[in-house]
């Protein structure tokens, strides 16, 4: 700590703060307009200027200047108060002062420091510039008329996301901030840059015109798409969610968010919600009241012994533990949800390995790991916030990044990374193999001999020399080796990988297998160690510590899937899934909608498997009701409702409470008493309430009982002339949801199939060529994306897309073997 | 006194009155002659045959009637215009704080009073109708 005065105050500061941290830390205010709080100190407006009595009262800028011992500092002497007025007067000579139209009005940086420095004329007489702006795409507008040349945008979209989009162009009085070759911008639309934006040269299309900040209620809420738990702040005018507000206080990642958290709101408030329930008569869906709905479902669902159910893990903590208990009282033990496999890597293989169904590590471990091992480089388009921070602790904090995946991507990128890319569907035997180097090593943690299980590992990891998995997994035994020593010799390493639907190679075993790495190298129950499995769906941590997947006697997804098409299940109600576009196998999925007796859907919209539905319920979105989500790692989110319901939709909570009234059984009054009964019946949730989570929220208690597990490696398989097709997430989406946002959609609008060049020149394939993808199960037309990160021979297509169902190619497998054809 | 006397008298005045000039204005045969600053029904005012009104949303925001309801939309050359621009008459308390926020000149008050109207929607004064007649 360092001891000084700044404007007659006796202060103290961290020793490595600047004077504007240690006054903002003193609650004195130093106006800025280029420096932001998670960036690099930059020191280019010259707004926070202040005297330095030690320098011989220079003006010296607050933001780069770092405090020290016995500073006395004046952060407004009248000397000041004119420079900062002179440093307006320049910034304004050349803005265009369009704040009538401008959307930034209101929440201007420039605008409000002009009013507070009452700078209302200039001294100076210059042109203003005449540049076109940039309408190319239709996420972000660029204005660089308006700019500052704070390099904000430039700043954020290298220092975090690592895109590189922007930068200073020109020398002088002609500098603008450009994109490459002066060109439209073309990035990942993450809208960081947006949302750090002083001025209004950078605005969100969605929101254009749409209302003045002032005007907006602004309602925190948590992102309803991914498992990060990232914050939001909802902005909302008249029952209407019109776009998302930064906050750069809020969260785990200030305010940081993605194309889709950003942009994808527009489900909320879209045309195409339901408003009313629906029921079939006479082969077509007719709108009626709920009582009549109600009273349908009540008749199928009681005596139960057919009765299953499917959950999406989008709901909340409080809705599906009402779902399990409507399920209890009807008496059926068959409820699953994510296609029953997605979360076994929690349900079934950390549950043995860890002895706990959650991750033992936090997002807030990736700051202060020494390096990440992270498995697919899919952890970024999955969770784009966690890339962040890999990002961040990558390039800020030299924390070294091994990636073992089965393509490249944008994290193979980042300085000093180490991609090893295997064959499709041999990452188990490639993770054994480097548990078996850490064993011949002897890498191995002291502590790890006495874990049980230990023995029985060594001797089922025989096999898994690296040389034997080298030959097939399509690396070299030195690289295995490399791997396994780097990681096993970090003094702090924390493993990262996805799990979802469409990762199914993720498996228990696969999980068990990453387990024994952190466990063999006791880098565990540490800080910065451990390891994070990110599920794909917002609550999908939540819905495995809710326990809603199938109990032992139940039907897990896949098994009850198939008792709809033998019917074995008569009614399968699903709240929530869409299982005709997400789950795997298509015509199996299909068959079973078709020959069920009565299929109940509740739901935002009226999917492919809402329409093959008997009874529809109208369900509302996170943004009109309360409740919890677990993050994937753990931390319990409140939210409460910022708009009111649309039309007659209601929560899933009043749906499934009615039908447990109806059928005479007690469900609790609100979502707040729901909560007390898990806090009461989950031991990890203990002390938790509404009041305690708070806006901050509260992590889940872990208690790791590690356990080495042999894992099973699938035999590697191959088809000769065909192409092995991996199946996962884009980064613009996150499950079937975002269909219906509009910023998913304007980027992403359709599924693809990506593959290598030289696969491409081999199959004479160019870009956007329609080509049948074909398999043992079916085939699916797709667009082809040459791609330079695929290797030869591997196949990647995302799954969310209702319009080319790449279920129809894929059966659930971890790879699928497909041809080609033009 | 004689009961008849004061209506009498009563009678005299009115009968000296229907001799003099009068006093109230003879609307509607007579029109008043309104005050340059009065301030009556709005008009959008026209430049290069469009409303300039550019959609800020301050005069919304300065009303302490809330009876303006401003909608912004894109033209095609991405400029912002008022799409929709309405004035409840009913809620309206001519203030004219509306015409003193706007920073673009574009709202004015007429001398027009006759408001009266027969039905409620006919109250609601849409764009079309706000637009300055020249």
């Amino acid at each position: 700590m360092v001891n000084l005065t700044i404007d007659d105050k006796q202060v103290t500061a961290p020793k490595n703060a600047t004077i504007y941290e240690a006054a903002k830390a003193n609650g004195i205010k130093i106006p800025i307009l280029c420096h932001d709080k998670k960036l690099k100190p930059f020191g280019a407006c010259r707004m926070c200027l202040v005297e330095v009595e030690q320098m011989k009262g220079r003006q010296i800028p607050a933001c780069t200047t770092p405090a020290t011992e016995g500073m006395i500092i004046r952060t407004s002497t009248p000397e000041i108060v004119k420079a900062r007025k002179m440093v307006l007067e320049l910034l304004l000579l050349n803005h265009p002062i369009d704040c009538p139209v401008c959307d930034k009005g209101g929440d201007c940086d420039l605008q409000n420091l002009t009013y507070e420095y009452k700078v209302d004329a200039n001294r100076f007489v210059d042109e203003k510039f005449h540049l076109d702006i940039d309408y190319a795409n239709p996420l972000i507008e660029r204005d660089m008329n308006r700019c500052v040349l704070c390099g904000k945008c430039a700043r954020i979209c290298d220092e975090i996301v690592s895109f590189g989009a922007y930068t200073f162009i020109n020398r002088g009085i002609e500098t603008k901030m450009g994109c490459e070759f002066d060109e439209a911008l073309n990035c990942e639309f993450c809208g960081s840059c947006v949302s750090v934006c002083p001025v209004g040269s950078l605005l969100a299309r969605p929101f254009k015109f749409k209302a003045r900040w002032w005007a907006l209620t602004k309602q925190k809420s948590v992102c309803s798409y991914c498992g990060t738990g990232c914050n939001l702040t909802l902005g909302v005018k008249d029952n209407k969610v019109l776009t998302t507000v930064y906050d750069e206080n809020q969260g785990f990642h200030n305010g940081q968010l993605c194309c889709r958290g950003r942009f994808g709101y527009q489900f909320i408030n879209s045309d195409k919600r339901l408003t009313a329930p629906l029921v079939r008569k006479n082969g077509v869906l007719v709108e009626t009241g709920w009582d009549e709905a109600l009273e349908i479902v009540v008749g199928r669902l009681k005596g139960g012994i057919a009765v299953a159910a499917l959950a999406t893990p989008r709901m909340t903590n409080e809705e599906l533990v009402l779902f399990k208990r409507l399920m209890e009282t009807v008496g059926s033990p068959n409820y699953d949800h994510s296609a029953g496999y997605a979360h076994a890597a929690l349900t079934k293989g950390f549950a043995r390995s860890f002895g706990t169904s959650a991750s033992p590590s936090t997002i807030l471990d990736i700051q202060k790991s020494d390096l990440l091992l992270v498995i697919k480089t899919d952890a970024y388009e999955t969770h784009p916030v966690v890339g962040f921070e890999i990002n961040l602790a990558v390039k800020n904090r030299g924390v070294k990044l091994n990636l073992l995946s089965d393509k490249r991507g944008k994290l193979s990128k980042l300085p000093g990374a180490k991609t090893l890319v295997h064959t499709p569907g041999s990452e188990i035997a490639v993770i054994n193999a480097i548990a078996k180097s850490i064993l011949d090593a002897k890498l191995a943690d002291g502590s790890a001999v006495a874990v049980p299980g230990y023995a029985d590992l060594e001797q089922a990891l025989a096999g898994f020399t690296p040389e034997a998995v080298a030959a097939q997994s399509g690396l070299s035994a030195a690289q295995i080796k490399e791997l396994a020593a780097d990681y096993a010799q970090a003094e702090k390493a924390l493993i990262i990988f996805p799990i979802g639907l469409a990762y199914a190679g993720h498996d228990s075993e696969f999980a068990s297998a990453v387990a024994n790495l952190a466990i063999l190298t006791g880098k565990l129950g540490r800080e910065g160690c451990g390891v994070l499995c990110m599920a794909e769906k917002n609550n999908s941590q939540g819905a495995v510590d809710m326990g809603f997947y199938a109990p032992l006697g139940g039907m897990d997804a896949g098994r009850i899937i198939d008792g709809c098409a033998s019917g074995a299940v008569k009614t399968l109600f699903i709240a929530g899934e869409n299982p005709a576009v997400s789950y795997p196998d298509h015509a199996r999925v299909q068959a079973a909608l078709y020959k069920v007796e009565c299929l109940i859907v509740s739901d935002l919209f009226l999917t492919e498997t809402a329409a093959q539905a008997d009874v529809v319920l109208p369900a509302c979105s996170f943004a009109e009701k309360e409740g919890t989500f677990t993050s994937v790692d753990r931390r319990v989110q409140y939210f409460k409702p910022a708009i009111r319901k649309i039309g007659q939709s209601r929560s899933d909570f009043e749906i499934f409470a009615a039908l447990i009234a109806r059928l005479g059984g007690q469900a609790p009054a609100s979502p707040a008493a729901a909560f007390a009964e898990i806090t009461a019946a989950t031991p990890a949730y203990t002390g938790m309430s509404y009041a305690s989570l708070g806006e901050q929220g509260a992590f889940a208690a872990v208690t790791v009982k590690p356990a080495l597990i042999a894992p099973q490696a699938p035999a590697p398989a191959g088809a000769p002339g065909k192409l092995a097709l991996v199946v996962g997430s884009a980064l613009y989406h996150n499950g079937t949801m975002s269909q219906h946002g509009e910023g998913p959609m304007y980027v992403c609008p359709e599924g693809y199939v990506e593959l290598s060049r030289g696969d491409a020149a081999r199959l004479g394939i160019a870009d956007n060529d329609l080509l049948t993808v074909a398999s043992a199960t079916g085939s699916v037309k797709l667009k082809a994306k040459v791609s330079l990160r695929m290797p030869e021979g591997v196949l990647f297509t995302p799954y969310h897309f209702g319009a080319t169902p790449v279920n129809q190619v894929w059966s659930g497998a971890a790879v699928t073997w497909v041809t080609l054809d033009k | 006194m004689n009961p008849i006397t004061p209506i009498i008298n009563g009678l005299k005045i009115t009968l000296a009155h229907l001799f003099k000039k009068p006093v109230t204005l003879q609307y509607p045969d007579e029109r008043p002659k309104v005050a340059e600053r009065f301030r009556g029904l709005h008009a959008l005012k026209v430049s290069h045959s469009k409303a300039k009104c550019v959609a800020c949303y301050l005069c919304p925001t300065v009303c302490p009637a809330k009876c303006i309801t401003v909608e912004a939309g894109e033209d095609a050359s991405h400029d912002k215009f008022a799409a929709r621009y309405e004035i409840d008459m009913l809620r309206c308390i001519f203030c004219g704080y509306c015409v003193e926020a706007c920073p673009v000149d574009a709202l004015k008050m007429t001398g027009e009073f006759e408001l009266a109207n027969y039905r409620r929607e006919d109250f609601i004064y849409t764009k079309e109708r706000l637009l300055e007649k020249k």
